[in-house]
C-alpha cells in the first residue's frame, strides 16, 4: 500500500465547507474556495481555545440544569417542583424503568460524556500525544452524533406543559431548570464543532 | 467526480475511485467516512423533498398528541410545545425548540425544494453557494428525530394518569424524519458535485 500522506505534504488544503481539495498554491491572498468561496484554513483557527470555552460554558450551566426544577405540576395530589434527576427517580419507582433509562441517557448520560470526552481530546492535543488517534477520532465522532439527543428532555417538558392544561386535573408549567438545559445542549453542540479532530492526527513540535 | 479526497477528520489525501451503489469509502487511517455512492438523481431527490414538504405540513396542521378529560380536550403539536415554553425569560429554551424543530427543518426543505427544481431541468439554480453553505451550516441543528422520541416519551410519561392519543401528526413526523434522514445521507461534496454538471 502507498504510504498515506496529509494534505500539507502534498501542498493542498480542504475546503471543509464543499470538501473540495484546493491546491495551497492556486489560491489567492484572501484564501477563498474557488468552488463555494468560503474562507480555507488549514486548520481551524482557534480551535482548542474555543472548544475550551464552550464546554466551560456547558458545565457552568449544567449546574443549574440539575438543581433548578424543570417543570412545576399542579392538581388534585397537591403541587409539585420537579427536577430532572428527580424525574428519573419517579419513573424509577413507578416501575418505568425503560423510560427513566432512556431520560437518564440523554439528560444525564450524553452530557457527562460529553464533558469527559471534549476534556480528553484537548487535554492529548495539548499534549501532543500519540495515543489512540484513530480511537479518539472515533471519540470525537461519536461526541459529534450524540450531541443533539439531549434535546430530549427539554421537548417531553414542553409537550407536557402544552398538554397538561385541565382547571380540575392539574396542569404542568415549564421552570428556569429546562433554559439552562436547553443552553448545555446549545454550548456543548457548539464546543464539539469548534473542536478540529485533525489536531489529533498533526505533530507539532 | 472530484478526482482527489481529503479526510476531513486526519487530513488524509487519497485519489478518489468510481464508487458503486451502496458503496462508502472510508479513511484507511481514521476510518471517517470519506465519500458515498451519489446516484445524483433529481427527479428522486425532488419527490423525496416534496414527500417532506407534505409531511411537514400535515404533522404541523394536525395534532401529534391530544388528551381528553371530562370533555375537554387538550393537544399539543410543534407549535404548541414552543408556545408553552414562553414564559418570562424562559423564552430562549422556546426560541431553541422553535429553531431545532420548525424553523430549519422547514427552511431545509424550502432550500431544497429550490435546488432541486432547477438541477432538475439542468440548470444552475441562482444563489446556488449561499444556500449549500447554509444547508452544510444548519444541518447538525435539524432535530426532527429528537421531537418524535419526546413525543413518545410524553406518551408513556402521561399515559398512567389521562387518556392520552397519538394524533395524525406523530405518523407524519415519523415519515418527515425517515424522508429528511434519506436527503441528509449525501454529503456536501457529492452535493457540490452536481453543479458541474448543471450550466452555470
Amino acid at each position: 500500500m502507498t504510504p498515506l500522506k496529509q494534505s500539507l505534504e502534498l501542498g493542498l488544503s480542504l475546503c471543509r465547507t464543499c470538501g473540495l481539495a484546493v491546491s495551497r498554491a492556486s489560491l489567492e491572498a484572501d484564501r477563498r474556495c474557488p468552488r463555494c468561496q468560503s474562507r480555507i484554513e488549514h486548520r481551524t483557527p482557534l480551535s482548542s481555545e474555543m472548544t475550551l470555552a464552550w464546554l466551560i460554558a456547558g458545565i457552568v450551566f449544567y449546574i443549574p440544569a440539575n438543581l433548578l426544577p424543570v417543570m412545576h405540576t399542579s392538581g388534585l395530589l397537591g403541587e409539585a417542583d420537579s427536577t430532572i434527576l428527580g424525574g428519573i427517580l419517579e419513573f424509577w419507582r413507578a416501575g418505568d424503568w425503560d423510560i427513566a433509562l432512556l431520560i437518564f441517557i440523554a439528560s444525564v448520560a450524553v452530557p457527562f460524556t460529553k464533558f469527559i470526552a471534549i476534556s480528553l481530546l484537548l487535554l492529548t492535543v495539548r499534549k501532543n500525544s500519540r495515543w489512540e488517534q484513530r480511537q479518539r477520532t472515533t471519540l470525537y465522532r461519536i461526541v459529534e452524533f450524540i450531541g443533539y439527543w439531549s434535546m430530549l428532555d427539554v421537548i417531553v417538558v414542553a409537550l407536557t406543559s402544552a398538554l397538561m392544561q385541565f382547571q380540575v386535573l392539574g396542569t404542568a408549567e415549564p421552570r428556569a431548570g429546562i433554559a439552562f438545559f436547553c443552553a448545555v445542549v446549545v454550548v456543548t453542540m457548539l464546543s464539539a464543532s469548534s473542536f478540529d479532530p485533525r489536531l489529533i492526527w498533526d505533530r507539532r513540535t | 467526480m472530484n478526482p482527489i479526497l481529503i479526510c476531513r477528520d486526519c487530513d488524509t489525501v487519497y485519489r478518489a475511485i468510481a464508487l458503486r451503489r451502496g458503496d462508502v469509502a472510508l479513511c484507511r487511517r481514521c476510518d471517517a467516512v470519506l465519500a458515498r455512492y451519489f446516484g445524483a438523481d433529481m427527479e428522486s431527490g425532488l419527490a423525496l423533498v416534496c414527500a417532506a414538504a407534505i409531511f411537514f405540513a400535515i404533522a404541523n396542521l394536525t395534532p401529534i398528541l391530544s388528551i381528553t378529560v371530562a370533555g375537554v380536550e387538550t393537544k399539543a403539536n410543534i407549535w404548541f410545545a414552543v408556545r408553552s415554553l414562553q414564559q418570562g425569560w424562559i423564552s430562549v429554551a422556546a426560541l431553541g425548540l422553535a429553531f431545532t424543530t420548525f424553523l430549519i427543518p422547514a427552511v431545509q426543505i424550502a432550500l431544497l425544494f429550490w435546488v432541486l427544481l432547477f438541477a432538475r431541468f439542468g440548470l444552475r439554480p441562482p444563489g446556488f453557494g449561499p444556500i449549500m453553505k447554509l444547508l452544510h451550516r444548519i444541518r447538525p441543528w435539524s432535530m426532527t428525530e429528537v421531537f418524535l422520541l419526546g413525543a413518545l416519551v410524553a406518551i408513556v410519561k402521561l399515559a398512567n394518569w389521562v387518556p392520552i392519543t397519538a394524533g395524525a401528526g406523530i405518523w407524519a413526523m415519523a415519515a418527515l424524519t425517515t424522508v429528511l434522514a434519506l436527503l441528509g445521507r449525501c454529503d456536501p461534496a457529492s452535493w457540490w458535485s452536481i453543479a458541474p454538471a448543471v450550466k452555470t
